[in-house]
C-alpha cells in the first residue's frame, strides 16, 4: 500500500516536473510590469508568487506600487498619455468602465474560457457575471471578494441578550444599548457603533449599504442607483431619506471623532475591542484573528441588515414587504448586500504585445486558480477575501490561519449568505462614476452630517446633481452604460 | 547693585524669567509632537488604538515591529530605495537650483537686462516647435538643438528690430510668479513632456523639475544678499583685470557663504519633502520618501508606527545639517533687507 | 618625456588663441551666461505647462481610445465655477444679511472710495493708474463681499473663502508668533543657540508627515491629549464636528509647521539691526515699546513684507493638511482651492480642475500685486 502511494506520488512529481520543463519556456524572456498600490496587502501575494510563476513559465513579473489614493489616476495617466509602462493592473472593477471605454483593457473572454486550471465556474456567480464582466465580455480576473457586512461583538450581544441585527432598526437598537459599555476591560466606556465617516475617503459607500435593502428588491440587475427605465436617480425618495437618518443616528453611538475616521481607523478601534458593531468589508474577519487583535473569537459577522418596507419605484413611496414587493425577502426582510468597490481584480493592458498580454493573463489566472487563491484568502496579510465557492467548503485553511471553528463558520456563513444572495448590489459602474460618488455623494453626505442640510434637502440635492452630471455627459450614453453594467439586454 | 546698567542689552531677571517661560512653552509645543513620533515608532497597533499610551515600558511595551517591517530583510517593503532616491534627487536639485539661481541673482543685481517681449514670444514659439517636432518623431536632443539654433538665429536677426523692453524687476517678478501656480495644474503637461523625452521614472526628471521649481526661491533669497555686498570690492578687482567669473568666484561667493548655506538648507527642505510632483514623475525605481510616507495610509488605515519611523528617518539628516550649519543660518537670510 | 618644444608651440598658441576667444566671448556675454541657464530651465518647465493648462481650461476633456478628446467649451468651465453649478462649492452659499455684514460691507466700500478720492485729488492722477485702481477696488470689494456674506448666518463659505481664511489667519499667526519668538531669542539669554535650532525643526518634516502627525495630535479618542479633553469634560468633543473646529485644527498644524520659517528670517533681520542704534536708544532711556516702534519695526518692515509674500504664495497652495486631516470636511469647511482642483482632477473633470487652478493663480497674483504695489510702498514710506 505504502509502496503504491509513494510510486504514485513519484509519478506525479515526475509528470509535473516534465510538464514544468515543457512549459518552462512558454513565456521566456517576457517581463510583466504590474501596477497596484503600496502596502503589505494585495502587492504581497503578487510579489510572493511571482518567482513560482517565473519558474513555471519563464516570465519575469515586476510588481510596481503607488499609494492607494493615487492608483486610479496613475493607471489613467499612464494609459491616456500613451506611456503604457505597465502590462497589468490590479484595481477595483468599479473603475473598469473608465478603462474599458477608452480601450485600455484587453478582452479576456476567450482566454478565460480556454483556461481550465482557472476553474472559472468556481468563482461566485456575482463576481463572474457582474464584477469581471462588462457588456458581456470578461475584462478582469477576480483576485479578491469585496462587499459590506455588519460585524458584531458576540460577547457584548450575549451580555445584552440581543440577537445579531436583521434590520437597520435592530442595528440602532443594539448600538444604543451597547454604547458606553466597557468592552475591552480597560475601565473606559466604549462605543455602540463605529462607522468611518471621513470625507474624501471611503465613507460614501456606507449609505448605499444602508439604503440598499430598501431600494433594490428584484435582484442584482434591477440596480440600486438609477431607475433602469427613466434613469432617474433612486435618491430623492423616502427610503433614501430614512437611510440618511439611520446613518446620522449611528453617530450618536459612535466615537466623537467619527467624522474624521477613515475605515482604517475604525478597523483599529474594532481590533482594539472598542466597538460593539461596525459596517465594513470582509477585512475585519481576518484582522480579528491577527496576532495583535483583542477580539479574536469575539467577532461575529452577518449579512448587511435589510428592510421590511421598501421603495415602490412606480409611486416613489415606501411600501411594506410582501410577496410581490419583496420576492427575494427572507422572513419578511429584504436584504441587498452591497459589493462596493468590487474586489481587487487583475486587468491586462490593451497596449501590450499579444504574447505579453497572454503572459499577463496567465499570471492573473495563476493567482486566481484555487491552488493559490484558496491559501491566500486565509492569510490576513494578503488583503484577499474569499470569492470562490471552494473557499467556503474547506474549513482547514481558515483554522490554520487562526480562526476557531465557530468563528470561521460564522464568518464564512455570512459571506456565503451575501454572495449567494440574488439581490446583491453592484457598485455604480458608469463613465466618470467618481464624479457621482466620490464627488457629489461624498460631499453632500459630509454636509448632511455636519448639519448643513436636512435629510430631505440632501436627497433632493444629490438627485439634482446626479441628473446634472448625466445631462452633461449625455443621459443616453450614461443610461446605456448603466444597463450594460447590470447586464440588462435591450 | 554694581554697574548693572553698564550693558544696556542685559535682560532684567524678571523679564528673563518671562522670556524663558514663553520660550519654554514654545519649545514644548515644538518638541512634544516629536516625542510623540518617537514613542509611536515603537508602538504596536493596539498601543495606538486602545487609547493613548505615553511612556515606553511604563504604559506599553515597546516593540521593534515598525522597524522590522520597514528595514527588515524579509519584508516586501524596503525603505532604502526611496530613501536613496530622496537623497540623490533632493541634494542634486538643491545644489543645481543654488548654482543656477545664484548666477541669475548675481546677474539681476549687476546687469541691466532689457528683455524684449517680442523675443520672449519668439522663444515660446521655438519651444512649441520643439514639442511639435518631438511629437513628430524627431529625437528630442535634435529637436532641442535645432529649436535653440533657430531661436538664436532669429534673436540675432529679427530680434534686433523688436522695440519696447522690460526691466530686471519684471524678470524677477515673472520668475517669482512661477511659484504661484499650484502643482495640480501643471502635472499632466509636465508628465507628458517627460514621457516624450523618455525621462519618466528617472532621477533626471525629478531633478529638472525640482530645480526649476526652486530657482525662483533661490533668486529671491540671494538677490538681496548679494545686493548687500559692496560693489566697490568688485570694482577694485576689475581694475586688477579680473573677469566677471573670477569676481563672482573669488569675491562675491566667499562673502556670500552664509547666504548660500542658509538658502541651500531651505531649498533642500523643499526638495527633500516635495510630494505631489514626486508622486507623478517617479515610478517604482525612483519613488521618493514623501509618497512612500503617504503610502503607509493604505486600506488598513494609517500605519502610525510606520509613518512615525519614516518621518523621523526623513527629518534626521536635515536636523543634523541645521545643527551643524546653525551659525550661518540666521546671518544668511537677508531677504527683503534691501529697501525699495 | 622627450622635450619637443618646437612642434608643440604652434598648436599651443592656437589653442591659446582659441581659449582667449572663448574666454573673451564668455566675458563679454557674461550677463547672458549668468541669467539664461536659470531662465531657460524655468521657461522650459513653465511655459509649456502654462499654455497647455489654459488650453485644458477652455475644453471639456474626455478619455477616448488613443488618448484625450478635447471639446472646446470656451469659458464654460469658468462660468460653472463662478456662477454655475460649481459656484456653490467655489464661492459658497450666501447667508442671511445681518446688519453687521451690511455695515462692514458699507464701511469697506466707503474706505475704498475714500482711497480713490484721495488719488483723484492727488497730482499723481493718470488715466492708466485710475483704471488699474478701479479694477483693483472692484475686485477687492467683490472678494470682501464674498467673504463677509458667506461667513454670515446660514452661509457656507466656499473653497475660495476657506483658502483666504487659511492664508490670512495662518500667515498672520505665523508672522506674529515668529516675530515674538525672534524678538525673545535676540535677547542676551543663555541657550539662544538651543532655541534657534529647536524652533527650526517643524519646518523640516515633510508636509504629508506633518498632516499625519496632527491627525494624531487632534484625535480626541486615541491622541495624546484625550485625557485632557476628558478632564475638561469634553470627552465627546471633536474638532471635526464643526466647520470652525475643523478649520482650527488645520490651521494649528499649518501654523506649527511654518512659524519656524517666519522665525528664522525675522531673526536674521533683527540680528542685522545695528547694535549701536539700539544702544543709543536704550541709553536715551527709550522704553521697550518705543524701541520696537521706532527702531526695530522700520528696520524689519521690508523683510516682513517679503517673507509674508513668500508664505502667502505657498499658503494659497495648501493641500496636504486639509486632505489628510479632514478630507476637506465637514462639508466644504476645510476644502482649499488646491484641494478642490485636485478633487475635480481626480474625478476626471480636467477642464474644471485647470480652470480653478487658473482662478487660484489669478487670486494669488492679485494679492501679490496688492502687496507689492500698494501695501509695500505705503508701509515703507510711513515708518
Amino acid at each position: 500500500m505504502k509502496k503504491t502511494t509513494s510510486f504514485i506520488v513519484l509519478m506525479i512529481v515526475l509528470l509535473l516536473t516534465l510538464q514544468g520543463v515543457a512549459a518552462q519556456d512558454q513565456y521566456a524572456g517576457i517581463t510583466i510590469d504590474i501596477l497596484t498600490f503600496t502596502g503589505p496587502q494585495i502587492a504581497e501575494p503578487l510579489q510572493r508568487r511571482a518567482p513560482d510563476f517565473a519558474a513555471a513559465t519563464g516570465a519575469t513579473v515586476n510588481v510596481v506600487t503607488v499609494p492607494f489614493a493615487d492608483l486610479y489616476q496613475t493607471i489613467l495617466t499612464d494609459q491616456a498619455t500613451g506611456t503604457n509602462s505597465y502590462e497589468g493592473f490590479v484595481f477595483a472593477p468599479q473603475w473598469m468602465v473608465d478603462f474599458v471605454g477608452p480601450g485600455y483593457l484587453t478582452d479576456l473572454t476567450d482566454w478565460v474560457n480556454a483556461d481550465e486550471a482557472l476553474e472559472w465556474e468556481d468563482i461566485a456567480p456575482f463576481y463572474r457575471d457582474f464584477s469581471a464582466t462588462f457588456n458581456g465580455s470578461v475584462y478582469t480576473i477576480p483576485l479578491d471578494g469585496d462587499f459590506h457586512m455588519v460585524y458584531y461583538r458576540t460577547d457584548v450581544l450575549e451580555e445584552l441578550g440581543m440577537e445579531p441585527p436583521r434590520t437597520w432598526d435592530d442595528y440602532l437598537a443594539i448600538a444604543a444599548a451597547a454604547n458606553g459599555m466597557d468592552m475591552n476591560g480597560d475601565g473606559n466606556p466604549d462605543y455602540g457603533s463605529c462607522i468611518s465617516k471621513k470625507r474624501n475617503a471611503q465613507a460614501f459607500w456606507w449609505i448605499i449599504s444602508i439604503a440598499g435593502g430598501g431600494l433594490q428588491t428584484q435582484g442584482t440587475s434591477q440596480g440600486a442607483f438609477f431607475d433602469t427605465e427613466t434613469f432617474e436617480p433612486l435618491v430623492n425618495n423616502p427610503v433614501f431619506v430614512r437611510a440618511l437618518e439611520i446613518y446620522q443616528e449611528t453617530s450618536n453611538y459612535g466615537p466623537p471623532d467619527e467624522l474624521i475616521l477613515d475605515v482604517g481607523d475604525t478597523r483599529g478601534l474594532w481590533t482594539a475591542g472598542r466597538c460593539a458593531l461596525t459596517l465594513d468589508w470582509g477585512d475585519i474577519g481576518s484582522l480579528a484573528v491577527a496576532p495583535d487583535s483583542q477580539v479574536n473569537g469575539l467577532t461575529g459577522a452577518v449579512i448587511t441588515p435589510g428592510w421590511t418596507s421598501v421603495l415602490d419605484r412606480a409611486t416613489n413611496e415606501m411600501v411594506a414587504c410582501d410577496e410581490t414587493t419583496c420576492p427575494l425577502a427572507v422572513d419578511g426582510v429584504n436584504y441587498a448586500p452591497f459589493a462596493s468597490f468590487g474586489g481587487w481584480s487583475g486587468g491586462v493592458s490593451a497596449a501590450a504585445a499579444p504574447e505579453v498580454q497572454e503572459a499577463t493573463f496567465a499570471f492573473f489566472a495563476y493567482m486566481s486558480a484555487p491552488a493559490q487563491a484558496n491559501v491566500d484568502v486565509t492569510i490576513g496579510a494578503t488583503g484577499f477575501n474569499p470569492y470562490r465557492t471552494s473557499q467556503f467548503e474547506e474549513l482547514q485553511p481558515w483554522l490554520d490561519a487562526g480562526f476557531s471553528e465557530e468563528s470561521a463558520q460564522n464568518y464564512l456563513g455570512a459571506i456565503q449568505q451575501s454572495l449567494n444572495s440574488p439581490n446583491m448590489i453592484l457598485d455604480l459602474r458608469i463613465p466618470q462614476n467618481q464624479r457621482y460618488e466620490q464627488r457629489v455623494l461624498d460631499l453632500y453626505l459630509s454636509e448632511f452630517l455636519a448639519g448643513v442640510y436636512s435629510a430631505e434637502e440632501t436627497a433632493a440635492a444629490i438627485a439634482d446633481e446626479w441628473n446634472a452630471i448625466s445631462d452633461e455627459l449625455g443621459r443616453d450614453t450614461q443610461q446605456a452604460a448603466y444597463l450594460g453594467s447590470l447586464g440588462v439586454e435591450r | 547693585m554694581k554697574l548693572f546698567k553698564s550693558n544696556p542689552f542685559q535682560v532684567s531677571p524678571g523679564w528673563a524669567f518671562v522670556s524663558y517661560l514663553i520660550l519654554g512653552i514654545w519649545t514644548f509645543i515644538v518638541l512634544f509632537p516629536f516625542y510623540w513620533l518617537a514613542v509611536t515608532a515603537f508602538k504596536q497597533p493596539n498601543d495606538v488604538n486602545a487609547g493613548p499610551t505615553y511612556i515606553p515600558f511604563v504604559d506599553y511595551q515597546p516593540s521593534m515591529r515598525a522597524f522590522d517591517e520597514l528595514l527588515g530583510t524579509n519584508s516586501g517593503v524596503f525603505v532604502t530605495r526611496p530613501y536613496g532616491n530622496t537623497v540623490v534627487v533632493g541634494i542634486t536639485s538643491a545644489v543645481l537650483a543654488l548654482v543656477l539661481g545664484a548666477m541669475a541673482a548675481y546677474g539681476l543685481i549687476r546687469f541691466d537686462y532689457k528683455p524684449k517681449p517680442g523675443l520672449i514670444v519668439t522663444f515660446a514659439v521655438c519651444v512649441g516647435l520643439m514639442i511639435v517636432g518631438t511629437n513628430l518623431g524627431i529625437p528630442w536632443q535634435v529637436a532641442v538643438a535645432v529649436g535653440l539654433a533657430i531661436f538664436l538665429l532669429l534673436a540675432q536677426t529679427i530680434g534686433r528690430r523688436f522695440k519696447g523692453s522690460m526691466s530686471n524687476n519684471d524678470i524677477f517678478f515673472w520668475l517669482v510668479s512661477q511659484r504661484m501656480l499650484p502643482p495640480v495644474a501643471v502635472i499632466i503637461p509636465i508628465y507628458i513632456i517627460f514621457q516624450r523625452l523618455g525621462l519618466l521614472n528617472t532621477h533626471l526628471a525629478l531633478i529638472i523639475t525640482y530645480t526649476a521649481m526652486n530657482i525662483p526661491i533661490v533668486i529671491w533669497f540671494l538677490r538681496d544678499y548679494f545686493s548687500g555686498i559692496p560693489v566697490e570690492l568688485e570694482e577694485s578687482a576689475f581694475i586688477d583685470g579680473a573677469s566677471r567669473y573670477q569676481v563672482l568666484w573669488s569675491i562675491v561667493l566667499p562673502l556670500a557663504v552664509p547666504g548660500l548655506i542658509a538658502t541651500f538648507l531651505i531649498v533642500l527642505v523643499f526638495t527633500w519633502n516635495e510630494y505631489t510632483l514626486g508622486l507623478f514623475l517617479s515610478g517604482a525605481d525612483t519613488q521618493t520618501m514623501p509618497p512612500f510616507v503617504s503610502a503607509q495610509n493604505a486600506t488598513r488605515g494609517p500605519q502610525w508606527w510606520n509613518i512615525s519611523v519614516l518621518v523621523l528617518l526623513m527629518v534626521a539628516p536635515l536636523f543634523v545639517l541645521s545643527v551643524v550649519l546653525e551659525r550661518f543660518i540666521a546671518r544668511g537670510l537677508l531677504i527683503g533687507a534691501v529697501k525699495g | 618625456m622627450v622635450a619637443t618644444p618646437e612642434p608643440l608651440a604652434a598648436p599651443s598658441a592656437a589653442r591659446q588663441r582659441f581659449q582667449d576667444s572663448v574666454a573673451g566671448w564668455l566675458d563679454t556675454s557674461s550677463r547672458m551666461v549668468f541669467l539664461l541657464p536659470a531662465l531657460l530651465v524655468v521657461l522650459l518647465l513653465s511655459v509649456f505647462p502654462l499654455i497647455a493648462s489654459v488650453f485644458v481650461a477652455f475644453n471639456r476633456v474626455a478619455l477616448v481610445p488613443g488618448g484625450f478628446q478635447f471639446t472646446f467649451v470656451g469659458l464654460d468651465n469658468f462660468r460653472k465655477l463662478l456662477v454655475g453649478s460649481e459656484s456653490r462649492y467655489f464661492i459658497g452659499r450666501f447667508g442671511d444679511a445681518s446688519w453687521i455684514n451690511i455695515l462692514l460691507g458699507i464701511a469697506f466700500v466707503v474706505l475704498m472710495l475714500y482711497l480713490l478720492y484721495q488719488y483723484i485729488r492727488s497730482p499723481r492722477l493718470q488715466i492708466f493708474g485710475l483704471v488699474m485702481r478701479l479694477i483693483t477696488i472692484t475686485l477687492a470689494v467683490t472678494l470682501f463681499g464674498i467673504v463677509i456674506f458667506t461667513l454670515g448666518d446660514r452661509g457656507i463659505p466656499g473653497t475660495l473663502v476657506v483658502t483666504l481664511i487659511f492664508v490670512f489667519a495662518g500667515v498672520g499667526f505665523q508672522y506674529a508668533l515668529g516675530l515674538g519668538l525672534a524678538l525673545l531669542v535676540t535677547q542676551e539669554l543663555k541657550g539662544k543657540r538651543f532655541f534657534r535650532v529647536v524652533f527650526l525643526l517643524p519646518m523640516m518634516i515633510t508636509p504629508v508627515g506633518v498632516a499625519f502627525l496632527f491627525r494624531m495630535m487632534v484625535d480626541t479618542v486615541k491622541g495624546p491629549f484625550s485625557p485632557v479633553w476628558s478632564l475638561l469634560g469634553l470627552a465627546n468633543f471633536s474638532w471635526a464636528d464643526t466647520p470652525s473646529g475643523a478649520r482650527a485644527a488645520v490651521l494649528v498644524g499649518d501654523i506649527w509647521q511654518w512659524t519656524p520659517f517666519m522665525f528664522i528670517i525675522l531673526l536674521a533681520a533683527l540680528e542685522g539691526i545695528s547694535r549701536e542704534q539700539v544702544e543709543a536708544a536704550l541709553v536715551d532711556g527709550a522704553r521697550r515699546v518705543q524701541l520696537f516702534r521706532y527702531i526695530i519695526l522700520p528696520e524689519i518692515v521690508p523683510v516682513s513684507i517679503t517673507v509674508i509674500l513668500i508664505r502667502m504664495i505657498e499658503a494659497f497652495k495648501i493641500i496636504d493638511m486639509p486632505n489628510v486631516l479632514t478630507g476637506g470636511g465637514p462639508g466644504t469647511a476645510t476644502e482649499s482651492m488646491t484641494l478642490y482642483s485636485y478633487i475635480a482632477w481626480r474625478s476626471q473633470d480636467y477642464g474644471l480642475s485647470a480652470a480653478s487652478a487658473y482662478v487660484l493663480l489669478f487670486v494669488v497674483t492679485f494679492m501679490a500685486m496688492v502687496i507689492v504695489n500698494i501695501i509695500r510702498p505705503r508701509l515703507s514710506g510711513r515708518l
